[in-house]
């Protein structure tokens, strides 16, 4: 059995991994991702309103080294246009069945 | 053989001809408002809402959308630099150009509405075409109604034309598909919904909507053109909205217009 100080010494390990202050390469990467999803949704004429202006403040905050605050805008952007994206599929044929006849 | 049994189960009214999507709109709103003439939808809103309706008609004692109208037609008067001028660029007489619109234009492959047309004479005539919030273009819109008041909407969907089909199914799949954090359709607010109340206003039906644009909205202060009334709605469901006269809006302009062929142009008119 390990002694009790060695079991403590992994959990700070792990802690302070967890709580690690976010890189800005991954800034960068979650960026791209999100920025990729609303330009699809973009293209399927299903953008919503604020998902590029919340990219746009995404990348002030970041700029100005407010890592949470940017990957707190991203994935809401992200959610955004995950949604729009299947709106957009859901809508391809569920228009029909609001034709009046 | 699956695929075609599979095609007779789809929901046919999707696949109605544009003449039987017309008659089953009319015929809802006609069955949802009975006592509604049919000629009444021209006045939008006005002609299901008793209270809207008296506000109106004191409004139109004495117009805001006058200053238009004038506006317009000392615009339509003036000649270009090379002399010509707008009425040289269109063979109908003055009071039916704005019932020439919108239209399907096979050699472009794409609906030219009333603004497009202007834009397009004045580039004909080396002038520089108006933005499509222009002031200017709205105010020569809103004297073509006001000459063409009386005219009925008489938009052509020509059998042998599969383009003018095509923009036409486009605009209806538009007018029907929910989009925006609201998930909300054209259809769900003036066809579903239409009557009832949103905070203190009632939702106007979609049948008539483009007899009487441009229109003076009160909250405004100034004059919009129908897709400007779009750009707001496609906005308030919060969706992206798309670029005045892009091919989204010309085309659900066409569907519309479509909709309410055999009413009355009484454009420009007076909103909140």
């Amino acid at each position: 059995m390990a002694p009790a100080h060695a079991s403590n010494i992994a959990m700070t390990i792990v802690i302070a991994l967890l709580a690690a202050p976010v890189l800005a390469e991954d800034i960068g990467a979650r960026l791209a991702e999100a920025e990729d999803l609303r330009q699809k949704a973009a293209e399927a004429g299903y953008e919503w309103l604020e998902t590029a202006a919340l990219l746009e403040q995404a990348r002030e905050e970041a700029e100005k080294g407010s890592l949470d605050n940017a990957i707190a805008l991203i994935e809401k952007a992200r959610l955004q246009a995950e949604a729009a994206l299947t709106q957009a599929e859901r809508e391809a044929e569920a228009w029909r069945s609001r034709v009046v006849r | 053989m699956a695929a075609f049994l599979a095609a007779l189960s789809l929901p046919c009214t999707a696949f109605a001809g544009p003449e039987e999507d017309r008659l089953a709109f009319v015929s809802f709103f006609q069955s949802r408002f009975p006592d509604i003439l049919f000629d009444e939808f021209a006045n939008g809103i006005y002609a299901i809402d008793a209270d809207s309706r008296a506000q109106w008609l004191e409004i139109e004692e004495f117009p805001p959308y006058e200053f238009a109208i004038e506006h317009g037609q000392s615009l339509w008067q003036k000649p270009f630099s090379n002399g010509s001028a707008y009425a040289d660029c269109f063979k109908q007489p003055l009071a039916e150009v704005r019932a020439a619109y919108p239209a399907f234009d096979a050699g472009r492959a794409e609906v030219v509405t009333l603004e497009v047309a202007i834009n397009d004479c004045r580039v004909a005539n080396d002038e520089t075409p108006f933005a499509y919030d222009a002031s200017e273009l709205i105010d020569l819109t809103a004297y073509l109604g006001y000459t063409a008041r009386g005219k009925k909407i008489d938009v052509q969907i020509p059998a042998d034309e599969p383009g003018a089909l095509a923009a036409y199914e486009y605009g209806k799949r538009f007018y029907y598909s929910k989009r925006g954090q609201l998930n909300f359709a054209c259809a769900d607010c003036h066809v579903t919904s239409v009557g009832m109340r949103v905070r203190a206003d009632r939702l106007s039906a979609s049948l008539g909507h483009p007899t009487h644009f441009p229109v003076y909205r009160s909250k405004l202060g100034g004059m919009i053109s129908l897709q400007q009334r779009f750009f707001g709605c496609v906005r308030d469901v919060r969706a992206r909205p798309f670029e005045l006269q892009s091919t989204e809006y010309r085309n659900l302009e066409f569907f519309l217009a479509y909709m309410s062929n055999g009413l009355t142009i009484n454009g420009p008119g007076a909103r909140k």
